[in-house]
């Protein structure tokens, strides 16, 4: 069963004078089904953090389709999606608004009018997922990188998000933190779509990955084919991830 | 260090302080505002020229000091400046108000130093009391409390995200200086006709922050109103210390009244 449905997907951010734009995005088509893990690649420009912002309600969609969970996207229905779908911001400290880790990964299930064991429960177990079930009384300032961005992915999974969308969530995460990242993201079981320009991230995370470039879908499949095709990713802007350079594979 | 990791150091302090075991901390959070409300009422309550009222009034602050175990030194320390510009507020009185009010050994009083007098040890008073609240009860229970006492949501709101934002605000400014000074070798500070642009720049990057948390908080079902919580229901001892303390002072109060 599809989490999520895009069909014939346009849009422009429309110009201030009233006149028309170029689109940023145009006729996008995805499924994605439960559980599954999607890459979103492409260059700078290419219209990744809007499509994420589309699906989150953030933008107001215009043309196309999206439904979330069978629930279609609409005023109505905003809030019932969000409870569906996680966004992990870039940057931990615009996500993590509250003073304890306890207090940010319980907002979102209060907000949605659990009672507070239901919310004590879901904050621990959210925690226990992401292995950060020792700092829950930690204040987030006194939090690592990796540690932020752990406790950025609980405060989404509290609410049981069943789709999570990240934006570059290797981004300033030391090697060893990254690697940690890594692991827990691929013990998650929700569906998940990761913007990254970290390819080699991709790789180990990502089961398919959908490739944008000037706002279409230029390639949409396996990672492993899409992601050790040096011209079409050269094409695109993009290069071989590390991982692939020189014939190796790490 | 420069000044500014200083005071991200001192607030980052004020944190664990509130946090620590101890038996003010213990207080539930709305007995203990509420007190703090009152004392605050009743130091404004005191007139200009009723200094020895006002003196008494000091009890309150000297017991929560000394049985809480809280730092004077460091209250001086922290407020040093809050402090400084208190006591400046009164300093013209006494040119203004010369009318002898009493005389001491001798020495006349006039009125204007009396209102001085009395207008800096108001501010001490409130400046403590804040102090005092503040460094034994956290944010979160703070805001929790000023929930309860029917203040709006919007003001605890601001107040909550001023806090959190504060830290990372201050960073920013840090970097900013920083990135600055190694341009501009052998210069001190920044130079005037940097201000405008420094200002504009941390306004936009204010700004754009605002709005990624506002859509992170939207993101996670915020429909205005901070849920907050205290990690414990007000006891018995809690309701004893609000009465005890609103009874002294309201006491003290009515004395000075008569």
């Amino acid at each position: 069963m599809s989490i999520l449905e895009i069909e014939n997907l346009s849009f422009s951010y429309g110009n201030p004078r009233g006149k028309l734009s170029e689109n940023v995005l145009e006729g996008i088509d995805i499924r994605v089904a439960e559980g599954e893990s999607v890459g979103l690649i492409g260059e700078n420009g290419a219209g990744k953090s809007t499509f994420l912002k589309l699906l989150t309600g953030l933008l107001t969609l215009k043309d196309g389709v999206i439904r979330v969970s069978g629930f279609a996207m609409n005023k109505e229905n905003l809030k019932a999606i969000r409870a569906e779908i996680g966004y992990v911001f870039q940057d931990s400290d615009s996500q993590l608004f509250m003073s304890t880790v306890y207090e940010d990964v319980a907002f979102a299930p209060r907000n949605y009018g659990k009672s507070e064991e239901e919310v004590r429960e879901a904050a621990l177990s959210a925690l226990r997922q992401v292995h950060m079930e020792d700092k829950v009384d930690r204040q987030i300032y006194r939090l690592s990188g990796g540690e932020k961005k752990l406790a950025a992915i609980a405060t989404v999974l509290s609410v049981g998000a069943k789709l999570m969308l990240l934006d570059e969530p290797s981004v300033a995460l030391d090697p060893k933190n990254r690697r940690n990242l890594i692991r827990i993201l691929n013990e998650l079981p929700g569906a998940k779509i990761i913007a990254s320009h970290d390819l080699d991230f991709v790789y180990d995370t990502c089961q398919r990955v959908i490739l944008l470039s000037g706002g279409r879908i230029a390639a949409d499949g396996e990672t492993e084919k899409i992601l050790t095709d040096r011209e079409l990713l050269e094409q695109h802007g993009l290069e071989l991830p590390l991982s692939f350079s020189r014939g190796r594979k790490l | 260090m420069s000044r500014i990791s200083d005071a991200i150091s001192e607030l980052h302090k004020l944190d664990m302080e509130a946090d620590k075991p101890g038996w003010l901390q213990g207080i539930h959070p709305l007995p203990k505002l509420f007190v703090t409300v009152l004392f605050l009422v009743i130091t404004v309550s005191f007139g200009k020229y009723e200094l020895s009222g006002l003196l008494k009034l000091g009890i309150y602050l000297i017991v929560l000091f000394v049985l809480g175990d809280i730092s004077v030194k460091l209250l001086l320390k922290r407020m040093k400046v809050v402090l400084a510009l208190v006591c400046l507020m009164g300093i013209v009185n006494p040119f203004f108000d010369r009318r002898e009010m009493l005389l001491l050994g001798g020495f006349a009083v006039t009125g204007g130093m009396l209102s001085a007098a009395t207008l800096m040890l108001k501010g001490v008073y409130a400046v403590s009391a804040s102090y005092l609240l503040i460094v034994t009860t956290s944010v979160e229970e703070i805001c929790y409390a000023l929930r309860r006492l029917h203040v709006p949501k919007l003001i605890v709101t601001v107040l909550m995200l001023v806090y959190r934002y504060i830290i990372v605000l201050l960073k920013e400014t840090e970097r900013m200086t920083e990135a600055y000074a190694l341009r501009a070798p052998g210069q001190r500070g920044l130079d005037y006709k940097a201000w405008g642009t420094f200002a504009g720049q941390l306004l936009l990057r204010s700004m754009d922050r605002a709005q990624t948390v506002y859509d992170s908080m939207m993101m996670r079902g915020y429909d205005g109103e901070f849920y907050l919580r205290c990690k414990r229901a007000a006891g018995r001892g809690d309701y004893l210390y609000a009465a005890v303390w609103s009874a002294v002072l309201l006491f003290l109060r009515a004395g000075s009244a008569g």
